[in-house]
C-alpha cells in the first residue's frame, strides 16, 4: 500500500467514515479522469469547432440567421411543438405510471411490455409505423372503413396534427419510467394510514400520492422538453416540409443552402438553449439525481 | 405491494387503467402494423397486406447493400459501446469517491447531459472537427467518439443504480484487510456490478445502433449504416423491403435485450440487497433484475 493511501486514509477516517475510508488519490485519478478527459474531447472540441465555424463570416452569421426566412418560423414551431409534446406526454405518462402500479399483475406486465417494446425499438422504426397508420389509405383509414366511417382518403399524414401522436409515443417511456419508480417506492403505510383515518381517494391522492409523484413528473417533463427541442427524425417523417423544426433548418443550411456558418450559429443557439434549460431545471428540481 | 396505490385510487382506478391501456395501444399498434405490412406477397405497402409471404425478408437478407450497412452498424456500434462502457463504469464508480458534494452533483449532471444534447447541433460540431483536423476526414473516428458520448449516459445511469445496491460494508472490510483499490475494484465491485454493466452496455448498443443523425453528417461518402440506409430508403419509396428490414432490426433488439435477464439472473441474486429497497433506477426497470 502506498504511503499516500495511508496518509489520506488516516486523515480522512475521523471526518467521514463511510465511503471515503481508504480512498486514494490514485483511485480518483484512474477512475474519474479518463471520462472527464473524454468529455473535454468529445463534447468540448465539437463546441469549439461550432464556434469557429459560426465566426467564419466575421460574426455576420449571428444577425444573419434571423434573416433566413424559414428560421424564425421554425424556432417558434419547435418551441411550441416541444411544449405541447411535454405537456401531453407528462399527463399521459402520469396516468400510465399510476396504472402501472394500480393494475392487476397480468395487466401490469402487458403495460410494462408495451413500454419496453417501445423503448427498445428504433425511433425511426416507430415513426415508420406511424406513417403506415396515417397514410391517406393507411391503417387508420382501413380501420375507419370497417365501420363505414371513411369514404375518402385521410389527410392527416404530414400535418401538424398527425405529428403529435407519434412524438408522444416516442417520448412516453422517458416520462413514465421515473414516475413508475417514484410510485413503487411510496410508503405503503402512509396510504393505509390515510384510509384508516377516513380520507377518500381524492384526498389521499392529493396529499400522499401526488406530492411523491410530482418531482418525477417534473424531471420527466424537463427531459421530454429538451429532447423534443432537438427532435429531427420523427417531425421530418411525419410533419412534412411545412412543419420543419430548427433541426431541419440547420440541416438545410448545411446540405442545400451551403451556409455552414449559419448552420453553426443556429446549432450554437440550439445547444445553448437546451443545455441552459437543462442546467436550470437540474439545479431547481435535481433532474439528474432522479436518474439512477 | 403496489395494489395499495391502486386501492387508494378507489373508483378512479378504472378510468386510469382504461386510459393507460389506450396509451399502450399507441405504443404497440404502429409496430404491429409495420410488422404486418412486411408480410405482404405484393410489391407495395398495403394494409391489410395482400396474402402472406416472407419474400421481403429474403430480399433484405440476400441484398449485399442491406447486409453491408448492417455489419458496418454492428461493428461501429460495438466500438462506440465499448468506449462508452469503460468510461461510464469508471465514471459511475469514480463518482462515489468524490468527496465534495457540489463537485459530485456537477459531475453527475455532466454525465447525463448528453441525453439532452440536440443530435443535429452536436453532429454539425463533430463535422466541424472533421474539417479542422483533416486527417480524420474519411474515417469513422468522429462518428465512433460521438456515438460513445451519446451512449455514455445510459451506461452511467444503469451502473450508478447498481452501485447503490452493493453492500457498503464490503469495501472498508477489504480495505482494512489490506487490499488496495485495484484489487477491491476487480474482486468486489466489478463482479457485483457485472449484471448492471452488461445491461448498460446492451442498452447503449441499442441506442447507438439506432442513431441516425450523427451518421448523416459523419459517415464518409459511399458508406451507410443501417439506420441511414433505412432513412434514405424511406425518402425514395416506402416499400415492403423497408418494413421487413425494420422488423428484423426490432426483433434483433428485442432478442438481444431479452437475453439480459437470462444472462444475469444467477449473478443478480447474489448482490446484497439494501435494507429498504432503493427506488429502481428508471431506465433499468425490467432490464437487469
Amino acid at each position: 500500500m502506498s504511503s499516500s493511501t495511508i496518509a489520506t486514509g488516516a486523515r480522512m477516517a475521523p471526518v467521514a467514515q463511510r465511503r471515503t475510508l481508504g480512498v486514494s488519490r490514485a483511485e480518483l485519478r484512474w477512475l474519474m479522469w479518463p471520462p472527464l478527459l473524454f468529455f473535454v474531447v468529445a463534447l468540448g472540441l465539437p463546441m469549439v469547432a461550432l464556434v469557429m465555424q459560426s465566426l467564419e463570416g466575421g460574426g455576420a452569421a449571428y444577425p444573419g440567421m434571423f434573416s433566413v426566412p424559414a428560421f424564425l418560423g421554425s424556432l417558434g414551431r419547435t418551441l411550441l411543438m416541444a411544449l405541447v409534446t411535454m405537456v401531453l406526454t407528462s399527463i399521459l405518462g402520469a396516468v400510465y405510471g399510476l396504472a402501472l402500479v394500480a393494475s392487476p399483475a397480468w395487466l401490469r406486465i402487458v403495460l410494462l411490455a408495451a413500454l419496453m417494446l417501445s423503448l427498445w425499438t428504433s425511433v425511426m422504426v416507430r415513426s415508420f409505423g406511424w406513417m403506415l397508420m396515417e397514410l391517406p389509405k393507411g391503417a387508420i383509414y382501413w380501420f375507419l372503413g370497417l365501420f363505414g366511417l371513411a369514404d375518402e382518403p385521410l389527410e392527416i399524414y404530414q400535418t401538424t396534427f398527425g405529428m403529435y401522436p407519434a412524438m408522444i409515443a416516442v417520448m412516453l417511456p422517458f416520462a413514465v419510467l421515473p414516475i413508475m419508480s417514484a410510485l413503487q417506492s411510496i410508503d405503503q403505510e402512509q396510504l393505509k394510514a390515510a384510509s384508516v383515518f377516513g380520507a377518500g381517494p381524492l384526498l389521499t391522492f392529493r396529499t400522499v400520492t401526488w406530492p411523491q409523484m410530482l418531482p418525477s413528473i417534473i424531471s420527466g417533463a424537463v427531459l421530454v422538453f429538451v429532447m423534443a427541442l432537438g427532435f429531427y427524425v420523427t417531425p421530418l417523417l411525419l410533419g412534412g416540409p411545412s412543419n420543419m423544426t430548427i433541426s431541419g433548418v440547420i440541416n438545410s443550411q448545411l446540405k442545400t443552402a451551403n451556409r455552414p456558418d449559419l448552420g453553426a450559429a443556429m446549432s450554437i443557439l440550439l445547444v445553448g438553449a437546451t443545455i441552459l434549460i437543462y442546467l436550470i431545471a437540474d439545479r431547481l428540481f435535481r433532474v439528474s439525481e432522479k436518474w439512477g | 405491494m403496489s395494489t395499495t396505490v391502486g386501492r387508494s385510487l378507489g373508483p378512479y382506478r378504472l378510468p386510469v387503467i382504461v386510459i393507460a391501456i389506450l396509451a399502450s395501444l399507441l405504443l404497440i399498434v404502429p409496430f404491429l402494423i409495420l410488422v404486418a405490412t412486411s408480410w405482404t406477397s405484393g410489391s407495395f405497402i398495403l394494409f391489410p397486406p395482400e396474402g402472406f409471404s416472407l419474400r421481403w425478408y429474403g430480399e433484405v437478407l440476400g441484398d449485399r447493400r442491406w447486409m453491408g450497412a448492417f455489419w458496418l452498424s454492428v461493428w461501429e456500434s460495438a466500438l462506440a459501446t465499448l468506449i462508452a462502457t469503460i468510461l461510464g463504469v469508471a465514471g459511475a464508480i469514480g463518482l462515489t469517491r468524490v468527496r465534495s458534494r457540489a463537485a459530485g452533483r456537477w459531475i453527475r449532471t455532466l454525465f447525463i447531459v448528453p441525453i439532452a444534447l440536440p443530435p443535429i447541433a452536436y453532429a454539425v460540431g463533430l463535422y466541424g472537427v472533421n474539417l479542422e483536423l483533416g486527417f480524420l476526414r474519411g474515417t469513422l473516428v468522429t462518428l465512433v467518439i460521438g456515438h460513445a458520448l451519446v451512449a455514455l449516459p445510459y451506461v452511467f445511469v444503469i451502473v450508478s443504480g447498481g452501485i447503490a445496491r452493493i453492500d457498503p460494508a464490503l469495501r472498508p472490510a477489504a480495505w482494512t484487510l489490506g487490499a488496495r483499490w485495484p484489487l477491491i475494484l476487480w474482486k468486489i465491485e466489478l463482479p457485483a456490478l457485472l449484471p448492471y454493466v452488461l445491461s448498460g452496455a446492451l442498452f447503449a448498443f441499442i441506442v447507438v445502433f439506432d442513431e441516425v443523425v450523427l451518421a448523416v453528417f459523419l459517415l464518409p461518402p459511399g458508406t451507410q449504416t443501417l439506420p441511414l440506409k433505412m432513412l434514405s430508403a424511406a425518402s425514395e419509396a416506402f416499400s415492403p423491403e423497408l418494413t421487413a428490414a425494420s422488423t428484423l432490426v426490432s426483433l434483433l433488439a428485442i432478442v438481444v435485450l431479452a437475453l439480459v435477464p437470462l444472462l444475469t439472473r444467477r449473478r443478480g441474486r447474489r448482490t446484497v440487497p439494501r435494507r429498504r429497497a432503493r427506488p429502481v433506477p428508471a431506465v433499468t426497470e425490467g432490464v437487469p433484475e
